[in-house]
This record gives structure tokens, C-alpha cells and sequence, in this order.
């Protein structure tokens, strides 16, 4: 492997003279791709929002299927009933708490349309009764919200409580609503409750 | 002007309970005699917007600790604890969740949904990591990335895989990229989110197949170095492309290479090229005869794959929900009877018409004729520059690391005898 | 410690941790699948004793188990979710554990390893990798193809299914705008026809006036129908069409509350004096084999009802001379309908809703979603479902008629609808999406400048909508609750009410509302307007009339018994029958004038029928004919 003193010469030279070429091409390559990451960056930065995006149910388009309690990525599902009170009838007879035909209008078990038990019925005054959902129990079935709007005035009804939910960047139960009732919605704006029982026509 | 003002404001306010009272409920709310004063109801806030900045403050922290450890310090001690933070941050404390992989999505959804914009957030974790690759390579991979901290962690006894299989499952990816922005384009789906196998690690709570695929694929991960970089992630290809053409990048040696051999094996995930033997290439035949074919050949990769991706685009849109939903009206009406499918329920209430949907269904149909085409070329494309590249060789001395497919991970530095 | 001691002491540890991962890995997939089997939303035990508890609504055993059981049920479930999470914390602490020993175990027993002295041959890896990547890429296109050549698009097939409902109604649509031109004549009859009904004779009128009263206006129908024709020669008009077709339907009763569905019959000599049980003026009475709500409805010499239970829905066609059973046809082997009926309440049933018939064919609708039109000998000439009825009731809107549409008020739960179906073939001719939430309400159809539309009520909207096109013409936000009367509609003027909501007069052509009043209001029974008076019936049995234009209250009458019947005006006096079964005949007049009080001796909650001189009437039971 004894090599001319030449030799090596001309391949530094030839080496050099590639490796510029190549060099060259490197920093032209990026500087093409720098342009179009400043691009398409550029192109969706006119469109961007400094506001962030959580995912909310429009309460007016929810049908109470009840797949908000099985599709969350949490469990229990980041889903919970709420209750609008200022919808609410205060009634005695609430198809929200009460299931259809009960035995009684008591708080025993056989009564209760709530699989958890998390409607607290508390007396106020003859007739009137307040309901309050206990959320560490609600697992968001709809069931309540579903007799509520069926019998009601529709006061209780779903909502993503925030502070549980992930926000995920595709909610894995709007993609499952079969009424499209969940939406991105601003996170200055994060909540639909309902003020009114139908929806407001704006 | 003031009064006008006050004009107009009674005119609202007067509008306001006309409105109010033509919409009376059911049941009207009660007037308390007993002073009972109604509870308020609880909407707890979501994250404040300002910790979402603090989140792209922290991805800018790391990428720049990230990038000053490997090209400046070249520490590996360094960069392993920068991911084992990174882990716990990204991963453990923000669940996976906001991510640079997913954010491919949101730029894509805002480029093709006219209703979506990005959050800027999401944006900035989308170009950040690739601005700072296209300097100092992937950075971001090492040190910053949960889901390739988690991978890295776990490496026990890696394998190394021969370069035949690397290369054809290094296609991968780019089939997941290519679905991946096709479905977020058409408003389909985020598969990237939705088919993430650490997030439910992350989280601590999935469905059990996200689980179990995440724990199967760490537990590949103690033998494969990192499977899903490799041969899934679709940010990898962008990553790639960028690191490919970084203006610095790791080197294994601080300074003259002495051919030791030493980091040979030090790689987990065989990206060290090693030095080429000018004689064999010669002899392989490999030469520009073949390259100019394969160049050639090209064009024809390109027309196949736009080929496929048009005859395949009803298959692919049948992922769609709208799509899903009235080829399933049409091919089997008596679903229509079925009351627990409640999807068709739903829509039969809805009082929308078999019409519209229909036509919804066209029309999202139509989006994916046209991205299943460019889909198609880019992957037809993407096979022959793969192809093209397996006879390109360049003419190396040393050891050096493949910019594409380098992690930064800083492994084979440690094993580099060369002092500075 | 020697690094012997080391390598064993993390090898312990990882194989401990190890041990410790795959334990409650498996103790986590076992409470997985228990968790999956008991599911407090989805409780069978509770439910079935729940059931058994309505039956036996005091048994205080059963509702101690239910209580058991269901605090089991919830402890259960959010015991497993403890488990779960705790599991997945101590999982994750052992997956730490393990990865950090078996690290620190390889990194202990590591050695640098002596480099390849040969490499992997590069130029054979080479040759193989393109042989990967073209097998591979090969591969990829080639299953794409084959998952497109093995998919259908269904789409595809939509069209064709659906090309001839699409087609009909085109040619129509083009003779919408000949009306323009036609529109004054009609104007100009139609107030002639309005004359004539309000000078129409009190009911000492004898036979020989009414009949020649009569041909005037059907000779007044037929110039006016041949003025039309002439306007309009080239092309058959929908205002001709429209035209014929009420010259038709008025000389019979077709529909729930009459042709047009306004509460108003345009016979004469109708019976005001009678006795159900004594048998005065009884002409026949027939016995209905199946049980409805829905009212009878007459075309030429026939009568039609319609009757339900869970075993069989049926259409009954009864002779107008004798009351024989002429036919029954079924609504059975429907494509689509439901095989288990839906729960409904006994007060609507099945068959709440009224049958109409254009003299072609017979149209029905049940409470399954089941629409189905027979010819009139009871020949079937199609039937479809259209989805059940989500109605906590019972679906009980009426169908009615015009032209050749037949329009089905769909107003569920789940929302609100129109559909016009072609009554020829019965394809869907147009459908519109209402702003509405259910109602039990039944169409009306009014006349605007010529043109028709049908009228809607349901909670929140009253609403008109282009019987040809479907399109709504005008909406009013100002209903609530369980709607059940259908509008009253006179003199451009639509009354909306429902009980626990409001009374609410608009005018058609603005949508402006003229007045409203909650005083009394109607829960079953639907209003009816005559002769610039409003007549409302509640369902606790006060009868009211109003001044149609002012809302002026002019004089109740508190019977005392419920009604859920309509009040329907006959031979200009107002006819009403309560639940009992004691029919009230008053005067249109502005002072409470009643006529007479007559018992049919047999319950009663349908809307009667009249015609020619004949009072139909559906009771419990049987069909009664009131005449002389």
C-alpha cells in the first residue's frame, strides 16, 4: 500500500473539491427546507389562535346515548352531569332522579334512576326538592340527563368537567358521538351550561 | 352618543326578556318562602393558558439543553437525564399530551378545515423540534421526546438488526405518516393520537389493547432499540429529513477518528455507518449503471402508488364516520330496525335526510380521491428514493453516524477513546 | 461488595420486581374482567327485580334485596376502580424497579466488546435491502389494491335506489308558478265560498234549500275550476289540481277534524237530537273489532278506522248505508317495522293517529312507525316503515292528504320532521328538518293567496310549510310543553295553544302574533275557528269561545267532565263530544247558546265524523251512525 507522494495530493484535492460540492448542496438543501418549515408554519400562523382548544358537549345536541361514560380515555370518564339550576323545576316527581314509574318518591335504592347514587335529593320546601350531583360519583351514563330531558325541564345535562379531563388532542368520545355534540371549543369559553331550555337562536 | 347608547341597551334589555319569556320551560322555577338561595354551578376551569406557554418555554429549555450537551459538552450522563426529566414532564406530568408527533395533525386539520385553526401551541411544538434538527440534528429524539425517552430507558441488550430489514421496515413510517395526514386532512381521524402506545402508560389509564400494545412494545424495546422511533413514528421522517441536512450534528469523535472500531457496536440502533470499502463497490457492480435505472424506474413507483392510492381511496374513506354511516344505510337498511346501534338511531331522529348525508359522504369521498392520490405518489415516490439509495454510495474514511436515523443519544461518544 | 455480590444483588432485584410486575399484571387483568362483568350501569339483577317490584309495588323484602344488591353493585364497582389505580401505580413502581436493575445487572456484566473483525458484507446487505424495500413496497401497493377490488362503495348504489322518488315530483314543482296567475279568481272564490258558508242556513233549514245551496257551490267550484283550466291551458296547474282536489275532499270528510283538518264540516242537515242508549236516531251501530284513538274518516259511501293491539294492526272499512264490516286489512309484513311493539301509554295507544284517504286509497299510520296505504277495496298498495317514533306516548298525529302528496308529522324525541310521501307510490316526495321537539299535534292545512300550506305546532315552533316543496314558509318560536292540539285555522288566522303553555293567534302571512292568553288553554283537544269566533275545549271540560281577531273572551261553559275530543263545526253550530260520551251541540254566536246535550251511552274520546245529513261516531266500542 505504498502510495506517491502525488497520489494523496490529488485525492485531498479531489476530496476537497467534493466535500465543497456536497457542502454546497448540504446548506442549500437546508436552507430550502428551513423555508418551507417557515412556510407552512408561516401559512397556519395566519390562521393560528393564541386561545387553546378544549373539548366541550353542546347540551342542546347531546342524545343521551351514554357512550360519553364508555369512550372516555379516562375511567370514570372525564364526563360528568351537571346541573343548571336555574332551569331546574325543583320538582318533586323528577324523571332526572326518579325512575320512571318508582315505587316511591324516596332516596331508596329502588328509586333511584342513578347507577351511583350520585344525585343528592335534599328537601328545601314543600313541594320543592334540590338536586346536586356529587361528581366524584357521576360516571357521566346520561341516564338522569335523558329522564331530565324526556320529563323535565332538561336542567341536568352533560358537560367535560376540565380540571379532570386530558384534553386530548382528538377526544376520543367526540369521535364516537353519534349526534356530533362534542366540539373544540375556546378554553376562555370552556363551558356550555344550559341557560335556557332550548337553545338560543343565534 | 350616551344616550343613544342608552337607547339601544334599553331596546336589548327589552328584547332579552321578550325572548326570555317566549321560551318558558316546563316546569317554571319555584320562588322560595324559606330564603333558600340556589347553589351555582361547577365548572372548574381547564388549564390556564398560560401553563400551555410554559409548556413550549420547557420544550424550548430542552431542546436547547438537549442540543448544547450533545454538540457542546458531549455528555451522554447528561442527555440520559435530560429524557429521564423529560419523561416525567411530558410524559408522566402533561400525560403524553400536548406532543410534537400528534401536533402533525393540527397543522395538517388547519391547513384542510376551514372551521379549525391551530392554537399556537400546538404550532410552536410542531416546528420547534424541527427548526432546532435542521441545526444540530435530533436533538429532540434524545433528550426531549417522552415516548422516545421511555424506549431509550428501557434498552437493555439491544440487537443489532441487519441493514436489509432496517431499510425496508424504515418504510414504515412514512406509510404512517402518509395515513396519518391523510386522515387528519379529511377530518377523519387523529391515528397518531389515537394508536399512540405509550400514552395510556403515560396516563396510567387506557383500553386495555392501548396497554397492552404499549407494555409489548417495551418490552420489544429491552432487545429492538427503540421500535416505535424506528419503524412507526411519523415525526421521525420529518425529524429525519431535517437531521439528514443539519448544519451540525453529533460526531462520534471529538476530533481525528483512529479507526478503533471501539463504537461499532455502541450503537442500539445500528445508525453508525461505517467506512466504505471502495473496492468491493467497485467490484459489487453497484455502480451508476444500476443507479441510473433505479433513477429511471422512479416515475414508474410514482404512477404505481398514485394508481393504488386512487383505486384504494373508497376502501381508506371507509374509516370516515359519515362515510362508515351511510354505506352502512345503503348496503344494509334493516340496520335501520336495529335499536341498539345507535349511531343509525341517532341519525334516523336527527331528521337529517339520507340525502344530505349521502352527499356529505360524496363529499368527504371526493377529499379522499384526491389525498389518497398523493398519497399513493408520495409513497410510490419515497420507495424508489429508497431504492435509488441503496446504490448511491458516499465515500467515507471514518465511522460516522447516519444523520437521518441518528438519535443523539450520545451512546457512542461515551465509547470514542479520542480525548479533545 | 464485590461485583459478584453486585451482579447478584440486582439480579435478585429483578427477578423480584419482575415476579412482583407479572402479579399484579395479572391481578389487574383479572379485575379487568371482572369489572367488565359487572357494570352498575348495565345492572340485569337489579333491573329484573326492579320489574318484579312494579309488580308487587309493596313487597319490602324485594326492595331490602334491591337496596343490597345495589350497594353491592356500586361498592363492587368503585372497589375495582380503587384497584385499578392502585394496581397501575404499584405496576409502574415495579416496571421502574425492574428496568433499573436489569440496566444496572447488564451495565455490571458488560464488557466492551471486542468490534467485528469482519462487517456485515455491505454490498450483499445492499443487494438485499433493495430486494426488502422492492418486495416490500410491492407489497404495500399490492394489498391497497386488493383492499380497494375487495371494497364495495355503496355509494355508488344510492342513486339508483332512489332516481324515481327524485323524479316524480319535478314536473310539479314546474307548475308551481302558474298559481301566480290564477291567483286573483281564486281569491275571489274562495271569498265567495266563505259568503256562502256563513249565510249557510240555521238548522231549521229544510232539505230542498241545503241540497240547492249545495249545487251552488259546486257550480261555483266548477267555474272556478274551469277558469283556472283556461288560465292555464298549456300545462296542467297545481292550482287546477289543488282546486279539484278540495272541490273533492269537501264533499266528503276524509281526514282527522274534516277536509283540511280545520275542524270544519261542509254538510248540511246534520242531527242535533239523539239517544245512544234509547236508540233514538240511531241509524246503525257496529261493533269495532280492535281498540283506537283515531276518529272516523269518510269518502263516498265508506267508512274508515283503524284499531291496534300488540298482536296486529288493522284498517276497517264499514258501509256508510249499514254499517256491515266491509273489509279489514292488516299492516303486517312491513319492511322494517318493528317486531316488538313500542311502549306506549294506554290513553294514546297504538292507533292514536287518524287515518285520511283521497278517494284513490286509504292512508294509515301506527305508533310503530308504520305507514300503509290500501286501495279502497283493501287491496294493499304500499306499506314502509319509517323508523319508529321515539314518543313516550305513543306516536298519535293524524295523516292528511292533498293532492297527491300524503304528509306524516314526525315529531319525536329525537326531533322533528316533516315528510310529504307520493301517495301513489309512496316514495318520499320531500322531507324537512323541523327546528321541533315532539308533539302529538296533527297538520292543518290552510289556504294563502291561493297557495297551500300545512301548518304545524310543536314545542317550540308553529310553523308553515309549501305543500309541493316542503319549504317552511314562516315560523313562530312561541310554543312549549307536550303539544298536543293542532292549530285552528280562519280568516288568515292560526291558533296555536297547548295546556301549561300559552293561546297564540298569528297571522299567517306576517307570523306576527296578534294576541295570546293563557286563561284557558287546551290539553288533547284542538281548537277550532269559525266565523271570526275561536272555540277551545280543556281537557277538564271548560268550553270557551273567543273572538278570533281580538282574543276578547265572549262566554265559557264549565260541563264539568273531561274532553279530549275536538270540536268540530257542522251545519254552522259546534259540535263536541266529552269523554263520557255526552255529545254538546252549541250556536256560533256570540252569546252561549247550547242546543242540546245528547248521551251516546258509550265512552267516547275520538273527534266525530260528519256528512250528508249523518253524525259518525267512534266510541269504546262500536261505531255509531246518528241520523233520521
Amino acid at each position: 500500500m505504498h502510495r506517491t507522494t502525488r497520489e494523496p495530493l490529488r485525492d485531498m484535492e479531489k476530496n476537497n473539491k467534493s466535500k465543497n460540492r456536497r457542502e454546497f448542496l448540504q446548506s442549500g438543501v437546508r436552507l430550502s427546507l428551513a423555508l418551507a418549515l417557515g412556510g407552512v408554519s408561516g401559512l397556519s400562523l395566519s390562521k393560528a389562535i393564541k386561545d387553546d382548544y378544549v373539548w366541550q358537549i353542546d347540551p342542546f345536541a347531546c342524545t343521551q346515548c351514554g357512550r360519553c361514560a364508555t369512550e372516555c380515555v379516562l375511567n370514570p370518564s372525564a364526563v360528568k352531569c351537571v346541573h343548571a339550576y336555574d332551569l331546574c323545576g325543583y320538582c318533586d316527581l323528577c324523571g332526572g332522579y326518579l325512575k320512571p314509574d318508582s315505587n316511591a318518591r324516596t332516596t331508596a335504592a329502588e328509586n333511584q334512576l342513578c347507577p351511583t347514587a350520585a344525585i343528592e335529593r335534599k328537601f328545601i320546601e314543600e313541594p320543592y326538592f334540590e338536586y346536586h350531583i356529587n361528581e366524584d360519583l357521576c360516571i357521566g351514563c346520561a341516564k338522569c340527563v335523558k329522564g331530565c330531558t324526556s320529563f323535565g325541564n332538561g336542567s341536568l345535562h352533560l358537560q367535560i368537567i376540565h380540571d379532570i379531563c386530558l384534553n386530548c388532542n382528538e377526544c376520543s368520545i367526540a369521535r364516537m358521538c353519534p349526534s356530533d355534540a362534542i366540539k373544540r371549543v375556546k378554553a376562555s369559553e370552556a363551558y356550555n351550561i344550559k341557560g335556557d331550555w332550548t337553545k338560543p337562536t343565534i | 352618543m350616551k344616550k343613544l347608547k342608552y337607547i339601544l341597551y334599553t331596546f336589548a334589555f327589552l328584547l332579552l326578556t321578550v325572548s326570555v319569556y317566549a321560551q318558558q320551560q316546563r316546569f317554571p322555577k319555584p320562588e322560595f318562602d324559606s330564603g333558600y338561595t340556589q347553589p351555582s354551578t361547577i365548572t372548574p376551569e381547564p388549564r390556564a393558558l398560560q401553563l400551555e406557554y410554559f409548556d413550549v418555554l420547557i420544550l424550548a429549555i430542552f431542546l436547547a439543553v438537549a442540543s448544547y450537551l450533545i454538540i457542546k459538552k458531549r455528555s451522554r450522563r447528561g442527555i440520559l437525564w435530560l429524557s429521564v426529566l423529560a419523561l416525567l414532564y411530558f410524559g408522566f406530568y402533561r400525560n403524553g399530551c400536548i406532543c410534537s408527533i400528534g401536533a402533525i395533525q393540527n397543522v395538517t386539520l388547519s391547513f384542510f378545515d376551514a372551521t379549525y385553526a391551530v392554537s399556537i401551541t400546538a404550532l410552536l411544538f410542531f416546528v420547534l423540534p424541527l427548526i432546532v434538527t435542521l441545526f444540530y440534528g435530533r436533538t429532540f429524539c434524545a433528550g426531549v421526546c417522552p415516548l422516545g425517552a421511555i424506549q431509550d430507558l428501557v434498552i437493555i441488550k439491544p440487537l443489532s438488526l441487519p441493514k436489509w430489514l432496517n431499510k425496508t421496515l424504515g418504510l414504515i413510517p412514512y406509510v404512517y405518516l402518509s395515513l396519518a395526514v391523510l386522515f387528519a386532512a379529511t377530518g377523519t381521524d387523529f391515528i397518531i393520537c389515537r394508536y399512540d402506545p405509550f400514552i395510556g402508560i403515560f396516563r396510567m389509564d387506557a383500553k386495555a389493547l392501548m396497554i397492552i400494545l404499549g407494555v409489548a412494545m417495551l418490552l420489544m424495546g429491552m432487545f429492538i432499540g427503540r421500535p416505535y422511533c424506528r419503524f412507526l413514528c411519523p415525526y421521525g421522517v420529518l425529524l429525519s429529513w431535517m437531521s439528514r441536512f443539519s448544519k451540525r450534528h453529533l460526531t462520534i469523535t471529538p476530533s481525528e477518528c483512529i479507526q478503533c472500531k471501539l463504537c461499532s457496536k455502541s450503537c442500539p440502533f445500528d445508525a453508525i455507518d461505517y467506512p466504505t470499502n471502495e473496492k468491493e463497490v467497485v467490484k459489487s457492480g453497484l455502480g451508476p449503471k444500476r443507479f441510473i435505472t433505479y433513477a429511471l424506474i422512479i416515475p414508474l413507483w410514482i404512477a404505481a402508488g398514485v394508481f393504488v392510492g386512487v383505486k384504494s381511496h373508497t376502501f381508506l374513506s371507509k374509516a370516515n364516520p359519515d362515510v362508515y354511516l351511510a354505506e352502512l344505510l345503503i348496503s344494509q337498511p334493516e340496520v335501520k330496525n336495529d335499536p341498539d346501534n345507535i349511531d343509525v338511531q341517532t341519525f334516523l331522529a336527527s331528521g337529517k335526510s339520507m340525502e344530505t348525508l349521502v352527499e356529505e359522504a360524496e363529499v368527504i369521498q371526493d377529499k379522499f380521491y384526491t389525498g389518497s392520490m398523493i398519497a399513493g405518489g408520495f409513497l410510490g415516490l419515497v420507495i424508489g428514493m429508497t431504492l435509488l439509495n441503496t446504490v448511491v454510495f458516499r465515500k467515507r474514511q471514518d465511522y460516522e453516524p447516519h444523520k437521518g436515523n441518528c438519535y443523539s443519544c450520545g451512546r457512542c461518544m461515551d465509547y470514542c477513546p479520542v480525548e479533545k | 461488595m464485590e461485583l459478584k455480590d453486585k451482579i447478584k444483588l440486582s439480579q435478585n432485584v429483578a427477578v423480584f420486581s419482575g415476579i412482583f410486575c407479572v402479579t399484579v399484571a395479572l391481578l389487574l387483568l383479572l379485575n379487568f374482567w371482572q369489572m367488565s362483568k359487572s357494570d352498575p350501569t348495565e345492572s340485569k339483577v337489579i333491573e329484573a327485580l326492579v320489574e318484579r317490584l312494579k309488580q308487587e309495588p309493596n313487597n319490602e323484602e324485594l326492595k331490602a334485596e334491591i337496596r343490597n344488591f345495589d350497594l353491592l353493585a356500586r361498592k363492587a364497582y368503585f372497589n375495582s376502580q380503587w384497584q385499578v389505580k392502585t394496581g397501575a401505580y404499584l405496576l409502574l413502581f415495579g416496571a421502574i424497579v425492574l428496568a433499573l436493575a436489569l440496566r444496572y445487572y447488564y451495565s455490571l456484566k458488560s464488557k466492551i466488546e471486542v468490534p467485528d473483525t469482519q462487517h456485515e458484507n455491505e454490498i450483499a446487505s445492499r443487494i438485499l435491502a433493495q430486494k426488502g424495500i422492492i418486495i416490500v413496497g410491492a407489497l404495500v401497493l399490492v394489498l391497497g389494491l386488493g383492499a380497494s377490488f375487495a371494497t364495495v362503495n355503496h355509494l355508488n348504489y344510492y342513486d339508483a335506489e332512489n332516481s324515481v322518488a327524485q323524479a316524480v315530483p319535478t314536473p310539479e314543482e314546474e307548475g308551481i308558478e302558474v298559481i301566480e296567475v290564477g291567483e286573483n279568481v281564486e281569491e275571489a272564490d274562495t271569498k265567495s265560498e266563505q259568503e256562502q258558508a256563513l249565510q249557510e242556513p240555521t238548522p231549521e233549514q229544510s232539505q230542498p234549500v241545503e241540497t240547492s245551496a249545495e249545487k251552488e257551490v259546486d257550480s261555483g267550484v266548477n267555474e272556478n275550476e274551469e277558469k283556472v283550466v283556461k288560465k292555464t291551458e298549456p300545462k296542467p296547474s297545481t292550482a287546477a289540481t289543488s282546486n279539484n282536489f278540495f272541490a273533492e275532499i269537501r264533499k266528503n270528510y276524509n281526514s282527522f277534524r274534516g277536509p283540511l283538518a280545520q275542524g270544519i264540516s261542509y254538510s248540511k242537515n246534520i242531527p242535533t237530537e239523539w239517544d245512544g242508549t234509547a236508540g233514538t236516531n240511531v241509524v246503525w251501530k257496529s261493533p269495532i273489532p280492535k281498540h283506537g284513538f283515531n276518529s272516523p274518516v269518510i269518502w263516498g259511501d265508506k267508512i274508515f278506522i283503524a284499531g291496534a293491539d300488540a298482536s296486529s294492526r288493522e284498517i276497517y272499512c264499514y258501509s256508510r248505508a249499514d254499517g256491515k264490516l266491509l273489509w279489514t286489512a292488516k299492516a303486517d309484513n312491513i319492511q322494517g317495522s318493528p317486531s316488538s311493539m313500542p311502549r306506549v301509554t294506554p290513553d294514546t295507544g297504538l292507533s292514536a293517529s287518524t287515518l285520511t284517504t283521497d278517494g284513490k286509497r286509504v292512508y294509515a299510520i301506527f305508533a310503530t312507525g308504520d305507514v300503509v296505504a290500501f286501495d279502497m277495496n283493501g287491496n294493499r298498495v304500499w306499506a314502509k316503515n319509517l323508523g319508529v317514533p321515539e314518543n313516550h306516548y305513543g306516536h298519535s298525529s293524524s295523516l292528511i292528504t292533498w293532492t297527491n302528496k300524503l304528509f306524516v308529522q314526525f315529531d319525536t324525541n329525537r326531533g322533528g320532521k316533516v315528510i310529504a310521501l307520493e301517495a301513489a307510490t309512496g316514495n318520499t316526495a320531500w322531507e324537512t328538518v323541523r327546528q321541533s321537539k315532539i308533539s302529538w299535534a296533527s297538520p292543518v292545512l290552510a289556504e294563502v293567496d291561493g297557495k297551500y300550506q300545512l301548518v304545524l305546532t310543536a314545542d317550540p315552533i308553529v310553523a308553515g310549510y309549501d305543500v309541493e316543496t316542503g319549504k317552511e314558509l314562516w315560523s313562530v318560536d312561541c310554543m312549549m310543553g307536550e303539544v298536543g292540539p293542532s292549530v285552528a285555522y280562519s280568516d288568515g288566522i292560526v291558533v296555536a295553544a297547548n295546556e301549561y303553555a300559552r293561546m297564540v293567534a298569528i297571522d299567517i302571512k306576517t307570523g306576527e302574533t296578534l294576541w295570546e292568553d293563557d286563561m284557558y288553554l287546551p290539553e288533547a283537544s284542538s281548537p277550532v275557528a269559525y266565523n271570526g269566533l275561536l272555540f277551545i275545549a280543556t281537557s277538564y271540560g271548560v268550553i270557551v269561545c273567543y273572538d278570533l281577531k281580538t282574543g276578547e273572551e265572549y262566554w265559557e261553559d264549565d260541563t264539568g267532565s273531561a274532553i279530549y275530543s275536538s270540536p268540530t263545526i257542522a251545519d254552522g253550530k259546534m259540535y263536541l263530544m266529552d269523554n263520557d260520551g255526552v255529545m254538546r251541540i252549541y250556536e256560533c254566536s256570540k252569546e252561549m247558546k247550547k242546543i242540546s246535550e245528547n248521551e251516546l251511552g258509550e265512552t267516547a274520546g275520538t273527534t266525530p265524523a260528519y256528512m250528508d245529513g249523518y253524525i259518525y261516531i267512534r266510541g269504546e266500542n262500536n261505531l255509531y251512525c246518528i241520523g233520521k
